[in-house]
């Protein structure tokens, strides 16, 4: 094995010939601390054999994203591999990767948090495989040109493939510091290479957690206390024990995890010898619950609570210049709206599930994860195994959204193995999905501004208040607009419901109050919204403090600020942004970062009382900041698939609570957008060669206010809540 | 528990299971067939739409002991080296995300074909709609129906 000491890449001979590669980002002794213990301890991150196959090690959750096709395709750019010759295999959760790359998939950080690690590791390779070349044919490493897996020498013709190099590259010193590719070289990077994962998906091959099939497995079906928290009294089995396929009946405990954010629900679980003998008796059980404090709980309740919560508050989070006094002048006006965002269901196709095996010495789980570290994390306090005992195999997800950042299904499954010491796999039913999701947390915003006699906006207060137990990166102050006075309060309260982060987190319930009241403000002075918005964030920053944070911080403020600009000055040039003729038509903007991406959604949309909603959404279009985009067509995809997403909450979303239980139970009443509701979408990303930042999440958060700003402008009517419906777009009278 | 003969993908299968049990769970815990995706269990999403005699049918919603004389085709029996035009075009527009959805999406699709070969966009929604994607990929597989209408029609 061959290494520097700065090097965090580590490369050897593979086994049976080739080049096998381990990575460690640094900062973490991990590899270090392995390297002692031998090289069969490395994580195989990359392999080329002799024949030139090269096998890429996924370690980051595949969901819908496309990261098992985009991070390689980073990879073999810089590389200079040939396409076809990449595979994949899935890592099991390994603590021989660092949580960097293997810890959490979520946030939209994916490519973010890779991009250096896998063109240091593409170069690294493509240099030792060059230095190799080089060496046989004395020549200069410079002069040599490599693409498709292989490095001719232009001079005399001579080339060799990788296949014909590994085994000899690996004896190399690792170079510290290998060249990178220029953007204008890249090869895959920019380009819409095909899904990886489309041909097992069409055969019907492709696998996931769901599909878990293991030698003596039973099937599990819970039936969970109804109110959140509730707990289990007693219950009576007798009938379900009599259907055919049954094979036992065990109480779920309710759990909280080594995290507490890790709920299981109290229920009761009947184990059958397959999945519909299970569901069919878990129908039959008598369960007597102590439903608990929240019983008596209403959504109404809730957010009428919220509300007074948000208005009275005095705990300032952020202040800046004097609002209070400010607003105190003779002669200026306040304007406040408050603005409703309330709890969304997942409603992820693959509905929860976990396999586990428990014996003795040693415990296997079987999960679709966001987090294999957080899985193995439990599987460690629930049966006090070592982490060596213990497996996580990862699948690919039906979609997550969020959702499978929890490791609640795979506690199940484990508590459920260690009670009948056989494999048990534990699948929800749609409707455990939707009532026990780990819902959107809910969110009232007041927003206010203080106008001068001059009409300008001179004060920006805003009062938060959420349910608590989610919190995301991102903090109510942070606002892109520019004021000379800001004040911000923030305050939580209890849920009635467990929350968990969906789709845009925090953004979403925050975009909606603020970008819908940009617009309130913008028309109540008569200036267009898009104007006001870039005059709003065309101001200097002001660098807080002299430190490396506060230039971390100033640079992040100024990378914002520009995409903002660029994304709405592309909007204008576009002329997208353009008062509708027609009557009933509205046209509506919002934009939102959502980390370093930047999005900004126009729709249009006409007035249609024959609907469902009492409207109908003809086109979005969007234009988007996130640095280099790696695959365009992934890219499109995760924006469109936004747009729908945030439709669906938007359209038929939020959650009804009553007496404590959640009222929907499905996709008949929690309705998604299906095929024929899809507007028309036309995404714009402005060109870049920044580093690439993440797409999942980023196209949410602006859809929901643009539809709004969009149905004041086409009906006069300001809504300030999702979902909307038709009895919210009643006009008043007109005047005769 | 009774004995049911059942007629998958052209194959004879005999499988011990109560007569209430969903075709859907038959295929999926029985015949480990598992291309067919349980969704919903209430016919609301397509996740497990199969061909019975060539129909579009929720296998979730299906009993088995309902289901004598019946021709089953699954994903897996859509054809025979994943070649379907539709199987093509999905691969060709590349239309996949999670993938979950997509066999029923698939089968829905081909069943829509073979009943109209040219379907109009109103034809392609008004059959697609019972489809739930919630990756978004709608628009997507609005274009492989049209691709794979064309390969047909060529």
């Amino acid at each position: 094995m061959r290494t520097t000491r700065r090097s965090f890449i580590k490369v050897s001979a593979l086994a049976g010939g080739g080049l096998m590669m381990a990575i460690s980002v640094p900062g973490s002794a991990a590899l270090n601390r392995l390297l002692k213990e031998g090289e069969s301890q490395l994580n195989n991150f990359l392999s080329i054999d002799t024949a030139g196959n090269i096998i890429f090690t996924l370690t980051k959750h595949e969901m819908g994203q496309g990261s098992g096709t985009g991070l390689p395709m980073i990879l073999a750019d810089e590389l200079g591999a040939d396409w076809s010759k990449i595979s994949l295999v899935r890592s099991a959760y390994d603590p021989k990767f660092t949580s960097r790359e293997m810890g959490t998939t979520g946030g939209s950080s994916t490519i973010d948090k890779m991009w250096d690690i896998l063109r240091t590791a593409g170069a690294t390779a493509r240099e030792m495989l060059k230095q190799t070349a080089a060496n046989r044919w004395n020549a200069n490493t410079d002069d040599l040109v490599v693409d498709n897996g292989v490095i001719t020498n232009p001079s005399t013709d001579e080339s060799y493939t990788f296949g014909e190099l590994a085994s000899e590259a690996a004896t190399l010193d690792v170079p510290d510091n290998p060249p990178l590719k220029e953007p204008k070289d890249y090869k895959y990077i920019g380009q819409s290479i095909k899904n990886l994962i489309t041909p097992e998906v069409v055969s019907g091959k492709a696998n996931y957690g769901i599909n878990v099939d293991i030698d003596d497995m039973v099937h599990a079906s819970i039936e969970r206390c109804p109110v959140y928290k509730g707990r289990l009294v007693g219950f009576d089995d007798s009938e379900a024990r009599e259907v055919a396929g049954v094979i036992d009946v065990i109480a779920v405990p309710q759990m909280t995890g080594v995290i507490e954010e890790h709920h299981v629900q109290a229920g009761v679980a009947v184990i059958a010898r397959n999945t519909w003998s299970a569901i069919k008796a878990r129908k039959k059980l008598r369960i007597n619950w102590d439903n608990g404090d929240t019983t008596d709980q209403n959504l109404n309740d809730l957010a009428a609570r919220m509300e007074q919560k948000a208005l009275e508050t005095e705990k300032p989070v952020f202040e800046k210049g004097d609002y209070a006094s400010l607003k105190n002048q003779d002669g200026v006006e306040v304007f406040q709206a408050i603005y409703d965002n309330p709890y969304q269901a997942h409603a992820l196709m693959e509905p929860i599930n976990a396999t586990a095996h428990y014996k003795a010495d040693q415990c296997e789980v079987w999960v679709g994860t966001q987090s294999g570290e957080r899985v193995n994390n439990e599987v460690v306090k629930l049966t006090g195994l070592s982490v060596d005992q213990i497996k996580i195999n990862v699948f690919n997800s039906g979609g997550s959204f969020g959702r499978r950042f929890y490791a609640d299904s795979a506690m199940e499954a484990v508590y459920l193995s260690m009670q009948v010491q056989k494999p048990v796999k534990v699948t929800w039913t749609r409707e455990d999905e939707i009532a026990h999701d780990y819902f959107h947390p809910y969110q009232k915003s007041i927003f206010e501004a203080v106008i001068s006699e001059e009409k300008k906006v001179v004060g920006w207060h805003s009062s938060i208040s959420r349910t608590e137990g989610y919190h995301s990166g991102s903090q109510p102050w942070e606002i892109p607009y520019h004021f000379e006075n800001i004040r911000t309060y923030f305050e939580q309260e209890p849920s009635i419901v467990h929350v968990g982060a969906w789709r845009s987190v925090a953004e979403h319930s925050s975009s909606l109050g603020r970008e819908s009241f940009i617009d309130e403000l913008a028309l109540k002075l008569g200036q267009n919204p898009l104007d006001l918005r870039l005059a709003l964030l065309d101001q200097p920053l002001n660098r807080i403090g002299t430190d490396s944070f506060a230039d971390r911080v100033y640079n992040y403020q100024s990378l914002l600020q520009s995409r903002y600009l660029e994304v709405l000055q592309t909007v204008k040039e576009k002329s997208w942004y353009q008062s509708a003729q027609e009557p009933e038509k509205g046209v509506g903007l919002a934009v939102e970062n959502f980390g370093r991406t930047v999005c900004a959604h126009v729709v249009e949309l006409t007035m249609n009382n024959n609907t469902y909603n009492g409207f109908v959404i003809d086109k979005v279009r969007s234009v988007v900041h996130c640095g280099t985009v790696v695959n365009p067509h992934f890219g499109r995809g995760q924006i469109e698939g936004s747009i729908i997403f945030a439709l669906s909450a938007l359209q038929y979303g939020g959650v009804e609570v009553e007496r404590g239980r959640v009222m929907r139970s499905n996709f008949h009443d929690n309705r998604l957008v299906r095929i024929d509701e899809v507007p028309d979408m036309e995404v714009h990303f402005v060109p870049s060669n920044d580093p690439p930042n993440g797409l999942g999440e980023p196209g949410t958060p602006p859809l929901a206010p643009a539809v709004l700003n969009a149905l004041y402008a086409a009906s006069g009517v300001r809504v300030r809540k999702i979902p909307v419906l038709k009895e919210d777009l009643v006009r008043e009278p007109q005047a005769v | 528990m009774a004995s049911f003969q059942l007629q998958v993908n052209g194959r004879q299968h005999t499988v011990d299971v109560d007569a209430d049990t969903p075709l859907l769970w038959v295929l999926r815990d029985e015949l480990k067939l598992n291309g067919t995706k349980y969704g919903c269990g209430i016919a609301q999403c397509g996740a497990c739409t199969v061909h019975i005699d060539g129909m579009p049918i929720r296998a979730c919603c299906f009993p088995i002991g309902k289901l004598a004389g019946k021709n089953v085709t699954t994903i897996e029996g859509l054809s025979v080296h994943d070649d379907h035009p539709v199987q093509l075009a999905w691969q060709e527009i590349d239309v996949p995300q999670c993938g979950y959805c997509q066999t029923g999406q698939i089968m829905t699709a081909a069943a829509l074909l073979d009943r109209n070969p040219d379907p109009s966009d109103e034809c392609i929604l008004r059959a697609m709609k019972g489809n739930l994607c919630r990756c978004g990929t709608y628009p997507r597989i609005k274009n492989a129906i049209k691709e794979a209408a064309q390969t047909k029609m060529s």
